[in-house]
């Protein structure tokens, strides 16, 4: 938690719960700011995770909410809204808060990571390295599984799709430098690389 | 005629409530156009005395014979202004009100212009209706001295002694089988700790020995008839299966009962027999057998046992008829029932007990003599939580209700209170939202809990319970939402901070009367300030808990104003009632019977030498059953004839207003 400063009471503005509340999701007002949701947390009780603060910040309007980590750290188990005495949709509030951040580019940088990888090679998580090639076939399932994986050529179609969003441009996606000619070896080693590199970056966090 | 008539529209701006939304110099000049009207004012209040007078002037000064006042609900001021124009010499019932507040401006606040297009089609059909009117005289009738009153809780009980004190006769009626409600149920009351029993006890003994008193236990309201002033009430008298002249109160019987069913007014906590007392200052002192579980085995009616013989198995329920004036209805709460919120384990876990229990293990002739003990093991706890608003301030429809129960955050601390003062050295954790200790010396208390007794207020609602299988101790999960983190801490026992909600039969008292609920399930008043203990039927008042949550404090100063309203009925001996009864023109009765049996009130007769039927004017409550029933058209409603409707409808479909 951030101390006063002398300007806090500039950053309150009522855009952030105007947003929330065009969505139908106006019960927000009705917080009476109890904490069964913070309590309830099942992510809250392992990491900073404080619902009720996101949901306070939020209703205030204070726009450092949608820089906020803890937006995040939910896993939309949906407990919070089960138990909320004013039937606030605490998760959908947060899911909302969450498309917020990412319409002003304002997300974490794991998850751009994430969404280059997908940009890439088609999978948020790519499985077409050996281990997951291995535990197919012991399944008898074709190793590849029938996605932009076995049809590399679909990974334009992806790629058009992002770009006709402007996707792209939001997670600052930049392409590999060195495409050339080798099509069908270059990108796999990349995929791995990527992979890993995602892997290394979360765990540091 | 039509020449003769002068109406006079007087529109009221009801401060900014009308005129803040309605242009009023426009609805003005719209008015003037209306056919016969002689005059429009307009002024800020038109129910002030300023108002008032104006109305008398023009009337008075024969500028006007007939009188619209455009202004709120007729519900709020038809009665004072029919006073204004009956003082000015002129005949009440010319009078009628167009709703442009709660009808016009109150529900299109947002929408100007339709609000002024509805305000102008209510004045419109209200100057149609006034041209129409007749002159009429009300009925007196005469009241009955005497009063029923529903429930024998604290509300009941104290409404029953201020009415026989003023030499009204009045028969209480209690569901169970002795009067004190669920203030009997407690140990000690909040903020001056008074012990619940001595001061409540002797209140009991006095309505039982009351000369003006009839006191009715074990029975119910079985039906209601007739109007203010002049109710049939039947009330049946459930089978106690003892003769209440022989029964001496000794017990012998329910010391030989064999049967064993868990004590209500323990809840579950104890054991009482089949026969039975529901406590040992229980008023009237009669033993009851409770014959859903009474096996007539035969040994209470044993002479060794019972030798006044007194025990009488074929006892039957028994109807009483009675006159009555005026009804106060006191019929109390329930206490919320928390199973179905299940992450607080009521009912899973044994160390999680409702606040009701937590009483009678506090009361010195609970079931533990006043020395709690947690359930699964009987022992001290040496912590205990408090979990405040368990069913209240809550949306989910079967997890509790809307409103504030009133009572949980005081009892909470009073609880708290006399447990510490037993166990100095227990650990007392309080979880509340926010403490509402509004009464008179209830700040005090709250200060004095924390400062004096240093009880742990958290300010966050639990989210879950978890049993410690080890030694059954419970885990609380919540938040501290003041330090913003996750806490948990584990007691010895939880109590749940439970609320109060409407009886589960109040819905059948509310058919029976013909009073009506609010969306929470209680009755509701007739005006929720000025009008707090009647309800919108003449001549039925409402006290105590049953009109919405309060504490003793409230619910008595409540049955004195209820009683206050009742004698003032009384003892005047008898009621004006409008005039708005049916009438059968005897020229075009054909005796065909068909309005006999509509009639709810069963104010229609068929005279056998005439031939026709008859409406007698005193038991017509002026519904409209009947005329709308009769195939031949020969039933008028004073005020509300065919031409008077008639008239309302055309002027408003003339002129294609918005209806």
């Amino acid at each position: 938690m951030e101390y006063i400063k002398r300007n806090r009471i500039d950053k309150i503005s009522a855009k952030i719960s105007e947003e929330i509340v065009k969505d139908d999701l106006e019960l927000i007002r009705a917080c009476y700011q109890c904490g069964t949701c913070t309590g309830s947390c099942p992510s809250g009780r392992r990491t900073a995770l404080r619902t009720r603060a996101v949901i306070r910040k939020a209703l205030l309007g204070l726009d450092q909410v949608l820089d906020d980590p803890d937006i995040w750290l939910c896993s939309t188990c949906y407990t919070c809204f089960e138990r909320c005495p004013r039937q606030v949709p605490v998760t959908d509030i947060i899911i909302k808060l969450r498309n917020l951040a990412t319409q002003k580019g304002r997300i974490l940088a794991p998850h751009k990571s994430l969404t280059h990888l997908l940009i890439d090679t088609g999978h948020g998580v790519p499985i077409n390295d050996k281990k997951w090639n291995d535990l197919r076939e012991s399944y008898d399932l074709d190793p590849v599984p029938p996605t932009v994986h076995k049809y590399p050529s679909a990974v334009k179609e992806v790629q058009t799709l992002v770009k006709s969003l402007g996707f792209d441009k939001l997670v600052e996606y930049k392409p590999p430098v060195n495409t050339n000619s080798k099509k069908d070896e270059k990108p796999e080693k990349k995929e791995e690389k990527a992979t890993r590199k995602g892997r290394k970056s979360k765990i540091k966090k | 005629m039509e020449e003769d008539l002068k109406i006079g529209v007087y529109l009221c701006h009801c401060g900014v409530n009308i005129a803040g939304v309605i242009d009023m110099d426009e609805l003005e000049e719209f008015t003037k156009t209306l056919p016969n009207v002689n005059l429009v004012r307009q002024y800020k209040f038109m129910c002030s005395d300023t108002g008032q007078s104006m109305i008398k002037d023009d009337i008075k000064e024969g500028l006007v014979n007939r009188v619209v006042v455009a202004a709120c609900s007729p519900r709020m001021h038809e009665p004072t202004f029919r006073r204004a124009i009956e003082s000015a010499g002129m005949n009440k019932f010319l009078f009628s009100q167009a709703n442009i507040r709660e009808h016009s401006s109150w529900i299109s606040m947002k929408d100007k212009e339709g609000a002024s297009r509805i305000a102008k089609d209510h004045i419109r059909m209200q100057v149609a209706k006034v041209s129409k009117l007749e002159s009429l005289q009300p009925q007196k009738v005469k009241v009955t001295p005497n009063a029923l009153v529903i429930g024998g809780g604290i509300a009941g009980i104290n409404a029953a002694l201020d009415l026989a004190e003023q030499n009204f006769h009045v028969y209480l009626v209690e569901k169970t089988a002795t009067i004190g409600g669920h203030m009997a149920q407690l140990d000690k009351t909040f903020p001056t700790m008074d012990c619940s029993a001595c001061i409540l006890t002797p209140k009991m003994v006095d309505v039982n020995q009351h000369e003006n008193i009839t006191l009715m236990a074990y029975s119910e309201v079985d039906n209601v008839e007739g109007y203010v002033g002049n109710f049939k009430v039947t009330v049946r008298q459930k089978a106690r299966y003892v003769d209440t002249e022989k029964c001496t109160g000794c017990g012998n019987c329910a010391e030989e009962c064999p049967v064993t069913v868990p004590n209500e007014f323990d809840l579950g906590l104890s054991l009482r027999k089949a026969a039975y007392l529901p406590f040992p200052q229980a008023v009237p002192g009669y033993y009851t057998i409770d014959m859903d579980h009474c096996i007539k085995c035969g040994i209470c009616a044993d002479p060794s046992v019972c030798e006044p013989d007194a025990i009488r198995y074929d006892d039957k329920d028994k109807f009483v008829k009675l006159d009555i004036g005026t009804i106060i209805v006191a019929t109390g709460f329930d206490p919320f029932d928390p199973t179905a919120l299940k992450e607080y384990g009521y009912e899973k876990y044994d160390n999680v007990i409702t606040s009701m229990q937590m009483e009678r293990l506090l009361s010195s002739y609970g079931p533990t003599l006043g020395k709690p003990v947690r359930p699964s093991d009987l022992t001290a706890p040496h912590s205990i939580a408090f979990i405040q608003c368990v069913g209240s301030r809550d949306f989910h429809p079967g997890r509790g209700h809307k409103y504030c129960s009133r009572v949980c955050c005081m009892y909470a601390m009073k609880q708290a209170r006399q447990y510490m003062e037993k166990h100095p050295d227990a650990k007392i954790y309080i979880f509340y939202m926010d403490i509402r200790a509004f009464g008179k010396g209830y700040e005090e208390f709250y200060e004095i809990a924390s400062r004096e007794y240093g009880i742990m207020f958290i300010r966050g609602r639990l989210s879950e319970v978890y049993e410690d299988p080890k030694d059954k101790g419970i885990w609380l999960r919540g938040e501290d939402t003041l330090l913003q983190v996750p806490v948990e801490i584990k007691v010895d026992m939880v109590v749940l901070s439970v609320g109060i909600e409407a009886r589960d039969d109040s819905d059948k008292i509310a058919s029976l009367l013909s009073i009506q609920k609010t969306e929470d399930g209680f009755f509701m008043e007739a005006h929720p300030k000025l009008r707090p203990v009647d309800t919108l039927t003449d001549g039925i008042f409402i006290a105590g808990v049953s009109q919405g949550p309060k504490d003793i404090p409230d619910a008595v100063a409540q049955a004195k104003g209820a009683a206050s309203s009742a004698a003032a009925l009384m003892a005047k001996g008898e009621v004006e009632i409008e005039p708005y009864f049916a009438v059968i023109d005897e020229a075009i009765c054909t005796g065909c019977k068909a309005c006999n049996s509509m009639c709810p009130f069963g104010a229609i007769t068929f005279d056998k030498i005439s031939g026709i039927s008859v409406i007698n004017p005193a038991k017509c409550k002026g519904c409209g059953t009947c005329v709308a029933a009769c195939p031949f058209g020969a039933i008028a409603q004073n005020h509300f004839k065919e031409e008077q409707l008639d008239v309302i409808i055309r002027s408003v479909l003339k002129e294609g207003g918005v209806y």
